[in-house]
């Protein structure tokens, strides 16, 4: 058998030989620990076929590597000069402690085990190195959840005085619904987006994923974040069973929303944690299910065939389509389609497509501008649709996480979503999350391991 | 003179080089990456030729060609 990839086993996380098996339009990794044995887990199913979506890069290994080769990738992070992506997000991870003690959390959260919190100090010196390696990247305050740190504007200030354009919260929204002056607040400390944890229209959702009735909580919050003027990204943790019947309606209610609705961030769940058996496949959801629920569940508002693969992160981790909500409510998608290309593009270089990623999300998910005036001169075609795209433009997205089944060293290679530390230590989130069966993990610190989900969202490109 | 309404392309005296008749404003659907655009353009009705100006072309039109590229 060849074996033509790289991943880590599961029990003991040494990297072992891996392939795709393909089904039909189904891609399954296979990959074999000489200890351990044979570990299958689903990747991709149905259409589009991952042959189809693939779109590759020239590598932009790091101008700073902060890590030499030593034992191979994953375990040098990072960067190591074999990574070939730079960051388009730096995650800066302020706290462990959580407000929502959810059943389940990738990030471990929990009061009891948590190490103290940053100091805006040590943020301060987190982000002087992300500057020196990585530039005026985009940055994304996490947790734990972030909104506890009882300093977390003044992070905020720091970042943005530092020069960094883009500065985002990734929140279940909690404080923000308990505390009326909450998103005002992060709002005049500087805050660009709120990357919003929102996983369905529906209580149940709330009450299976989070243990709790919040959907009320949940609108509360939107409405804070929308009336301070900070931009919205809805991030749906989308589970089989759960929510992956509610993607449809997420999307109506951001586009419902727009333009204080930004974007729609949907990450199929990932399994971090201890893990005594092998999550079944039945329990996964691929990026291609996401698309084609997304024109069903919608009857065609949007199509399957609208979204293309990343310019920035590897293909296999995101696709993505923008769309402009018109004023009867549909969506329009912008750019052509992957069926009215005909081509197939020629590799880029990962850092143009980084640049890109940049400027987009920092664009696309802050706060859309004033409305333009139209009034004042004559008006085209052409005026009014840069008068509306200035600010009702939706993207709709999705990102796949990878663990400890699906992890593919090719895709956190790629990765430009990068957990920094002190010292411009940067490690791939995937790599920063990856936790074997017994819930020991290379580069997250482990306060007390509970089993966990990816119920936590993740920026993307 | 006749009378443009479209700023960006002062076309006031323009005249069709291949056939010399005088462009007239005409709206013309402009089409870009699947979406279509109807906009006014001195527009030579014998020879179905539009002048663009460099105005309009690296003004809105780049506006426009910039939201409908994707990242």
């Amino acid at each position: 058998m060849e074996y033509e990839r790289e991943s880590v086993c599961p029990v003991c996380l040494k990297r072992i030989p891996a392939r795709h098996e393909q089904q039909g339009d189904d891609v399954y990794l296979v990959k074999e620990c000489p200890e351990h044995g044979e570990f299958r887990a689903v990747i991709w199913r149905s259409q589009p076929s991952l042959d189809l979506w693939r779109r590759d890069k020239i590598p932009s290994y790091p101008a700073q590597p902060a890590t030499g080769r030593g034992d191979g990738c994953p375990f040098d992070c990072g960067l190591c000069p074999d990574h070939r992506q730079h960051t388009c997000t730096a995650v800066i991870e302020i706290t462990e402690r959580c407000n929502l003690h959810c059943p389940v959390c990738f990030a471990v959260a929990g009061e009891k085990e948590a190490r103290p919190d940053r100091s805006v100090e040590e943020v301060r010196e987190i982000l002087a190195g992300v500057m020196r390696v990585s530039g005026k990247c985009n940055i994304q305050f996490s947790g734990g959840e972030p909104s506890v740190h009882p300093e977390l504007c003044e992070m905020i200030r720091v970042a943005k005085e530092m020069g960094f354009p883009f500065v985002q919260l990734n929140t279940n929204g909690r404080r923000a619904a308990l505390e009326p002056d909450f998103a005002v607040r992060l709002a005049e400390a500087g805050l660009d987006s709120a990357f919003f944890q929102f996983d369905g229209t529906r209580d149940d959702i709330y009450e299976s994923l989070r243990g709790q009735r919040l959907l009320s909580e949940k609108q509360t919050a939107l409405k804070r974040f929308i009336d301070a003027g900070i931009g919205v990204v809805l991030v749906p943790t989308v589970v089989p069973g759960v929510n992956a019947d509610n993607v449809g309606d997420i999307l109506r209610l951001a586009a419902e929303n727009v333009p204080g609705v930004r974007g729609v961030h949907f990450q199929p769940v990932s399994y971090f944690g201890r893990y005594p058996a092998q999550p079944e496949d039945a329990s996964r959801i691929t990026l291609p299910e996401v698309m084609t629920a997304l024109e069903i569940q919608t009857n065609g508002m949007v199509h399957a065939e609208d979204f293309l693969p990343p310019g920035c992160e590897h293909f296999q981790c995101s696709f993505h389509a923008n769309y402009l909500v018109m004023e009867d409510g549909l969506l329009k998608r912008l750019s052509a389609n992957r069926s009215g290309c005909g081509c197939k593009s020629e590799p880029q270089v990962a850092s143009k497509g980084a640049d890109k990623a940049k400027g987009f999300v920092s664009r696309q998910w802050a706060a859309a501008p004033e409305p333009v005036a139209l009034q004042d001169k004559p008006v085209d075609d052409l005026d009014r649709f840069l008068a509306r795209a200035s600010t009702h433009i939706l993207a709709v997205s999705g990102m796949a996480f990878q663990d400890a089944w699906t992890m593919d060293l090719d895709r956190v290679k790629g990765c430009c979503i990068h957990i920094a530390g002190p010292g411009g230590k940067l490690v791939p989130f995937c790599a920063y999350n990856l936790s074997s069966m017994q819930g020991e993990t290379l580069y997250r610190p482990t306060p007390g391991v509970k089993k966990g989900i990816a119920a936590h969202g993740q920026p993307a490109s | 003179m006749s009378v443009i309404r479209v700023p960006e392309a002062d076309a006031g005296g323009w005249s069709c080089d291949r056939c010399g008749e005088e462009l007239k404003p005409t709206p013309v659907n402009l089409e870009y990456m699947d979406s279509r655009f109807t906009v006014e353009l001195p527009f030579c009705a014998k020879c179905g030729i539009a002048l663009i100006s460099e105005e309009l072309a690296m003004g809105k039109m780049l506006e426009v060609e910039k939201l409908l590229e994707d990242k």
